[in-house]
């Protein structure tokens, strides 16, 4: 298992991640989607980390920005349930008023 | 005499504008009127002093010039701010202060109750200190100030009740009208200038007198373009068509400005320069065959119209026609003498007419008066002295300036021209028959309700008719070159070149019977009109002008301002609206508009991008990415 193997499993998860924001409308799992693509960049650092850097830099920051995207889910969810008070409903299509 | 004294006189007046104009706000009445009339009192009680003087000095003593200052100098010609008072200046001097005196004093009653009162004498005395100018400028410069200077203030005063359209209208048009005679008049400045090297009155006549190099040609088109000026000011047919309308402003101002001195001003004008019209050949007659037109027709048109104010306004223009008849005929004195006669009578005319107004609260038409000479004795009595006066019957002072005319042409242009002057002052009589007439004599056509005029507005009237009733003497003795007038007024007219004929015993003969001739059918007809008019009833009278072609071609002035309407005011109008619509709204504001509504659909293709949906921005993101990935791996290495 060298450091392809990685990479790729990187790129898999991160474009899970994508397509599922592309093509999904919930809100929720949007996030869901966002959280996943995070956590392939996060899965990223490891790999360079233990691969190509040699240190221990790359998986302490992977810490921080956990902390970081936990407080960031909270914001994300008390939006999502704000949202869902104001418009009844989750899904994205629907909220559409800021525009030019 | 001194020159403090002119100084004085030309001063005052502005300074009594000046003073009530700008710190007269807190002033009451009594004390504008009485700066007001001091303004223009003492002034004349000056120029009294002056004519007083001026009858005992030799003739050339008699022609007082005086530098003030330098205006402008070039290399060649320099103009200066000097006066120029000879008779003939002291004698328009004298028309406008003594008339601009007894109008003052008029209109102190006249305006009483008018919120305007302060604005009024301010424009008045103003009008008296341009018209100073004018009458004493000692070159064409200065000369042109005034004249433009009375032009404002004609203006101001037609336009005086501003906020009445047809008043505000007529305004304009006078101020218009007159451009297109000052245009003549400035090109005319300019060719004296390039031609004489000089604008100094007494300069020209001192080049013109001795031999000179100047062709007949330039001379003549000098002359026109001049007289175009006068032409303007003075009303003359084609340009005259501003004089009725300027009834609007307030019957003073129409007695002293539109009556007495601004619009006899192109005559004074033509007087001063009149040793360049004795050289230029071509022009005399067409001034007199002018003044001929003016005269025929506007007595005509006056014969139609049915407004006081405007039956005495074609009178004034038919008048002045006389007056240039004189000019063209290059009989000066005589000319200058039916100016201040007229000045006279029909200033009485008109306070007589704003008398009448007064009585009957407004009322203009003289269809809808009648019966006054029993209601109004006094301002009847002094009105008919001015209707004989206008008329021209014998002891009155018209008879002996018009008769003096009339001669004059005769001389000059034969027979026919002395009959259709004749036909002109037989028109002059009908007209005045017919005023008279219908106004003041026979059944009462007004509701009956007047109100009495009191001292202050019947005392003017009463100086007025005594100056109409005697001024004829200055004309004595008659049938003589040498009239008191004349003789006067001789220093300013004095050509040592020019041959004075001396007339044949023959032709004095051939004169009186003229003169006989033209008093007896004068008298007749005026006791015909009168009669015929007097008797002429209510009905009849509708009929008359409403139903027939010929009333309402008199009272239209042959239609002369529908003419100008079609000529320039339509095409103005026409191209007015194509610029407007073309060129602003189509080329300019399709300019300015265009410029902004690129930029604002630029912004609008910029602004649909942001659509609302998540969707798309994160498509977006998705696309950027691979761009950026594909220029930085595959595009750029």
């Amino acid at each position: 298992m060298g450091i392809d193997h990685f990479i790729g499993l990187g790129i898999i998860l991160f474009s899970i991640g994508v397509i599922g924001f592309l093509i999904r409308s919930n809100v929720i799992v949007l996030l869901l989607s966002v959280e996943l693509m995070l956590n392939a960049v996060n899965f990223l650092f490891v790999v360079f980390s233990r691969f190509v850097h040699g240190g221990s830099t790359g998986q302490i920051y992977v810490f921080i920005i956990m902390t970081v995207a936990a407080a960031e889910v909270a914001v994300g969810l008390a939006i999502i349930v704000n949202l869902y008070r104001r418009f009844r409903t989750l899904d994205v299509s629907r909220v559409n008023l800021l525009k030019g | 005499m001194s020159h403090y004294q002119v100084y004085l006189i030309i001063f005052l007046p502005i300074m009594g504008a000046l003073i009530n104009g700008l710190m007269g706000y807190s002033f009451s009445k009594r004390s504008i009127t009485a700066i007001a009339l001091g303004s223009v009192g003492i002034p004349l009680l000056l120029s009294l002093g002056i004519a007083y003087d001026m009858l005992f000095l030799s003739a050339e003593r008699k022609v007082m010039t005086d530098t003030l200052y330098r205006w402008l100098s070039e290399q060649t010609y320099h103009i200066d701010i000097g006066v120029l008072l000879d008779p003939l200046a002291l004698v328009m001097v004298l028309v406008v202060l003594v008339i601009g005196f007894v109008i003052h004093c008029y209109s102190v009653r006249y305006m009483k109750g008018d919120p305007g009162f302060r604005r009024f004498f301010v424009y008045l005395n103003l009008f008296v200190f341009f018209m100073l100018i004018l009458v004493a400028a000692d070159n064409l410069v200065l000369l042109f100030v005034g004249w433009e200077g009375v032009g404002l203030c004609s203006y101001l005063l037609i336009g005086f009740w501003y906020d009445k359209k047809a008043a505000a209208d007529a305004g304009r048009k006078a101020f218009i009208v007159n451009r297109i005679g000052d245009c003549g008049f400035i090109l005319g400045i300019m060719l004296t200038i390039l031609t004489f090297h000089t604008v100094n009155f007494s300069e020209l006549k001192t080049i013109l007198m001795n031999d000179h190099a100047v062709s007949t040609t330039t001379l003549s088109l000098i002359s026109f373009l001049l007289f175009m000026g006068a032409m303007g000011k003075s009303a003359q047919f084609p340009l005259h068509v501003w004089l009725p309308d300027a009834m609007e402003g307030p019957t003073p101002v129409s007695a002293l400005i539109h009556a007495a001195t601004m619009v006899n001003a192109g005559v004074y004008f033509m007087c001063r320069i009149f040793p360049v019209l004795e050289q230029a050949v071509h022009v005399l007659p067409f001034i007199a065959a002018i003044g001929l037109v003016t005269a025929i027709y506007a007595a005509l048109s006056a014969l139609g119209q049915r407004d006081i104010k405007k039956v005495l306004a074609y009178s004034t223009i038919s008048q002045i026609g006389f007056m240039f008849m004189a000019i063209g005929s290059g009989i000066y004195a005589a000319s200058v003498f039916h100016l201040v006669t007229h000045g006279f009578f029909k200033g009485l005319l008109f306070l007589g007419a704003g008398a009448v107004m007064h009585a009957l609260e407004g009322e203009l038409d003289i269809h809808r008066m009648g019966g006054l000479a029993a209601r109004l004795p006094m301002v009847t009595a002094t009105f008919f002295l001015g209707i004989l006066a206008l008329a021209g019957i014998f002891p009155l002072s018209g008879f002996f300036s018009k008769d003096a005319i009339l001669w004059g042409a005769f001389e000059r242009y034969g027979v026919f021209y002395w009959g259709m002057g004749l036909s002109a002052a037989l028109i002059t009589v009908l007209y005045c028959g017919k005023l008279f007439g219908v106004a003041f004599l026979g059944d009462t056509r007004f509701n009956g309700r007047i109100r009495k005029p009191d001292s202050l507005m019947t005392i003017p009237l009463v100086v007025l008719a005594c100056f109409a009733l005697l001024l004829g003497g200055l004309g004595l003795p008659m049938f003589s070159e040498h009239t008191i007038f004349a003789q006067f007024v001789e220093p300013s007219f004095f050509m040592p070149g020019a041959e004075t004929g001396v007339p044949s015993a023959h032709s004095r003969v051939l004169e009186m019977i003229m003169t006989a001739c033209v008093l007896v059918g004068i008298i007749v007809t005026f006791g015909i009109a009168l009669r015929y008019f007097t008797r002429y009833k209510d009905t009849m009278m509708d009929r008359a002008v409403t139903h027939t072609t010929v009333s309402h071609l008199l009272l239209t002035g042959f239609g002369m301002d529908k003419l100008y309407h079609v000529m320039w005011v339509r095409p103005f109008q026409r191209i007015a609206h194509l610029c407007d619509t073309l060129i602003d709204r189509l080329l300019i504001d399709g300019g300015v508009n265009g410029t902004a509504k690129l930029a604002a659909e630029i912004g609008y293709f910029f602004a649909s991008l942001q659509a609302g949906y998540v969707r798309y921005y994160a498509v977006s993101i998705v696309f950027g990415i691979f761009v950026f990935v594909g220029v930085t791996f595959v595009v750029m290495p």
